[in-house]
C-alpha cells in the first residue's frame, strides 16, 4: 500500500513537471508524434488496401479458375509474342468442360464490353455489360437485391432480359421500381428483371454496382461473341474439397484434349486464378510496409533521442530537489519511477497524438476516396507499444542516474 | 553518484554486446514480420526488449537486480520463441554464456537498487 502510494506520488510529480514546462513538453513529444504517425499511417493504409484487395479477390471467387487467352502474370519478361497468336476460349468449349471435368462444380462462359444504356431521356455511357451463360450465378459471387436471375429458358433462348447494378438502377430509375421496365442497350430493348445487391467499390475495378448482365445467347444477336476484344473467358468453380491446383491440373489435360494439342506442343490457353493477383499485390504491400517501417523507425529513433535529452536536462535542473527529497527519506525507486514515469508519459502522450491524427485522417480519407480505411486494433496496440517502449528505453538511463545521486552532493548543486 | 563497484572487463563486454543486440532488436518490434504473428506479439516483444535493456543497465552498474531481471527475461523470451516455433540455438547458447558470466560475478554485485 505504501509502495502504491509512493508510486502514485511519483506519477503526480511527473505530471506536474510536464504541465509546468508546457512548451518543452510539446516540443519533446512532437518527435514521437511524427514517428508514431509515420509508422502507423503506413501500416494502416497497407492493411486497409490489403483488406479491400482480399474482399475484391473474394468477390471474384478464390476457388474459381479463369480459362483465358492471356495469363495474369506481369513483369519485364512477359512473352506476349507467344500468347498473341493463341485462340480465345469459345462457347462450345464450355459444354465439353461441363460434361467432362470431374473437379468442376460448375462453369460459365462470359464476355464483356462497354455500351450505352438508355431509359427514356436518361442515358449512361461506357457501362460494362457482361454477357454470360446460365451457370454464371453458380461461379460468380453476387446477390440479387430486387427481382430475380435469368431462368434456364431465358438464358438458352436468348431472351432480351437484364440484371443491372444498384448504382445504375438508382441513376436510371431515381424514384421508381426498375423491375419490368425496358432499357435500351446500344439501341436494343431489354427488360430489367433484377437488380444486384450493392457491393461497393472494388480495388480491382469491375464492381457489379455499375454493370449490366445479359444472357450470352441474347448477346449473340447484338455482338460477335468470338471477338477477341470482348475478352472471352470460361470461369470454372472447383467442387468443395477440390483444390485449385487439382482443378488446374485436370483442366490443363481437358483443354489440351479439347484443342487436340500434340504432347510436345505448348498450352495455347491460360488458366488464371485470383491468387495470382493477390500474390503480386502481397509483394508490393510488403515493400511499402518495409519502407514505412524504415522511415518511421528513424523518426522514432530521433524522437527517442529527443526524450532522452530532455530527461537529462530535467534531471540536471531538478538535482537539488532530488537531493532534498532523498534527504527527507525518498527511496531510490521513488526517484527512479518519478523520472521514468515522466519519460513514459511524455512518449505516450506523443504516441496518442500521433494515433489521433491517423484516426482523423482515416475518417477524412475514407469519405473522400470512397475506400474503407480503418485504424485497426493491432495498429493501435502497436502505436502504444512503441510509445511506451521509447519512453522506457530513453528515460531509464537519466532516471536511474537521478536515483543514484548522493543527497548531499545533489543539494549542493546549482 | 554513489560509489560504484569496479566493473570487470567481461561484464563490460557482455553488456556492450547486449546493448548492440537491443539496438538491432528495437526496430524489429514494429517490423511487419512480428506484426503478422498477432496483435499482441509486438507488445510482448517490446516488453522483452525494454526489460532486456533495463537488465543490461543493471548489470553494467553491477546490480544484482540486473541479473534477476536477465534470468526472467531469458525464460520469457525463450518461451515466446518456442511458441512461435523460432528457437535459435546460437541465441540460447549466447544467453547462457552471458548468464554464467553474470553469475560468476554475482557475489561482487550490489544488492540495492
Amino acid at each position: 500500500m505504501i509502495i502504491l502510494g509512493l508510486l502514485g506520488e511519483s506519477i503526480s510529480f511527473a505530471i506536474n513537471s510536464l504541465v509546468v514546462n508546457k512548451l518543452r513538453t510539446f516540443l519533446s513529444l512532437l518527435g514521437i508524434t511524427i514517428g508514431i504517425f509515420a509508422i502507423i499511417i503506413v501500416f494502416t493504409v497497407v492493411d486497409s488496401l490489403e483488406q479491400n484487395l482480399r474482399k475484391s479477390v473474394q468477390s471474384l471467387g478464390d476457388d474459381v479458375v479463369f480459362i483465358q487467352k492471356w495469363p495474369w502474370t506481369f513483369g519485364p519478361n512477359y512473352p506476349w509474342w507467344k500468347y498473341m497468336n493463341r485462340p480465345v476460349p469459345e462457347y462450345p468449349e464450355l459444354n465439353q468442360i461441363l460434361s467432362k471435368c470431374d473437379g468442376a462444380q460448375s462453369a460459365a462462359f462470359m464476355i464483356s464490353t462497354r455500351i450505352t444504356v438508355k431509359y427514356k431521356s436518361s442515358s449512361i455511357e461506357n457501362v460494362t455489360i457482361n454477357c454470360a451463360s446460365h451457370q454464371y450465378d453458380q461461379v460468380k459471387n453476387f446477390e440479387i437485391a430486387e427481382g430475380r436471375y435469368f431462368t434456364e429458358i431465358e438464358s438458352s433462348s436468348g431472351r432480351p432480359v437484364a440484371v443491372i447494378g444498384d448504382v445504375l438502377a438508382k441513376a436510371l430509375f431515381p424514384n421508381q421500381n426498375p423491375i419490368g421496365e425496358m432499357v435500351k442497350l446500344n439501341g436494343a430493348k431489354v427488360t430489367v428483371i433484377g437488380v444486384f445487391k450493392k457491393e461497393g467499390e472494388s480495388i480491382l475495378g469491375g464492381s457489379v454496382d455499375t454493370e449490366v448482365l445479359v444472357p450470352v445467347n441474347y448477346a449473340k444477336s447484338l455482338i460477335d461473341i468470338r471477338d477477341e476484344d470482348l475478352d472471352p473467358q470460361i470461369l470454372v468453380r472447383a467442387k468443395p474439397g477440390i483444390s485449385n491446383d487439382d482443378l488446374i491440373d485436370e483442366l490443363t489435360g481437358l483443354m489440351r484434349s479439347i484443342r487436340k494439342l500434340h504432347p510436345l506442343t505448348e498450352d495455347n490457353f491460360a488458366l488464371n486464378q485470383t491468387s495470382l493477383i493477390s500474390t503480386q499485390f502481397d509483394s508490393l504491400f510488403g515493400v511499402v510496409g518495409i519502407v514505412g517501417w524504415v522511415i518511421g523507425g528513424f523518426s522514432i529513433l530521433v524522437g527517442g533521442f529527443g526524450i532522452a535529452n530532455i530527461m537529462f536536462v530535467s534531471v540536471k535542473e531538478r538535482t537539488n530537489i532530488i537531493g532534498i527529497q532523498k534527504s527527507l527519506g525518498a527511496k531510490n525507486y521513488f526517484i527512479l519511477s518519478q523520472f521514468l514515469f515522466e519519460a513514459v508519459f511524455l512518449s505516450l502522450l506523443g504516441g496518442m497524438v500521433g494515433l489521433l491524427i491517423v484516426y482523423l485522417l482515416t475518417l477524412v480519407a475514407g469519405d473522400s476516396i470512397g475506400m474503407e480505411i480503418t485504424l485497426s486494433r493491432s495498429n493501435v496496440i502497436l502505436g502504444f507499444t512503441i510509445s511506451i517502449l521509447i519512453g522506457v528505453v530513453s528515460g531509464f538511463v537519466p532516471a536511474y542516474g537521478a536515483s543514484q545521486l548522493d543527497p548531499v552532493e545533489a543539494i549542493r548543486s546549482n | 553518484m554513489q560509489a560504484s563497484i569496479k566493473r570487470p572487463a567481461l561484464i563490460k563486454i557482455i553488456c556492450i554486446m547486449g546493448f548492440i543486440w537491443i539496438v538491432f532488436s528495437f526496430p524489429s518490434v514494429f517490423s511487419p514480420a512480428i506484426k503478422k504473428m498477432g496483435d499482441w506479439y509486438p507488445a510482448l516483444f517490446g516488453l522483452i526488449v525494454a526489460a532486456s535493456f533495463i537488465s543490461y543497465i543493471g548489470v553494467w552498474h553491477m546490480k544484482r537486480w540486473g541479473v534477476h531481471l536477465f534470468i526472467i527475461i531469458f525464460f520469457l523470451k525463450e518461451t515466446l520463441l518456442v511458441l512461435v516455433n523460432d528457437v535459435n540455438y546460437i541465441g540460447i547458447a549466447l544467453s547462457f554464456f552471458f548468464l554464467f558470466t553474470m553469475l560468476r560475478f554475482y557475489k561482487r554485485m550490489d544488492l540495492n537498487l
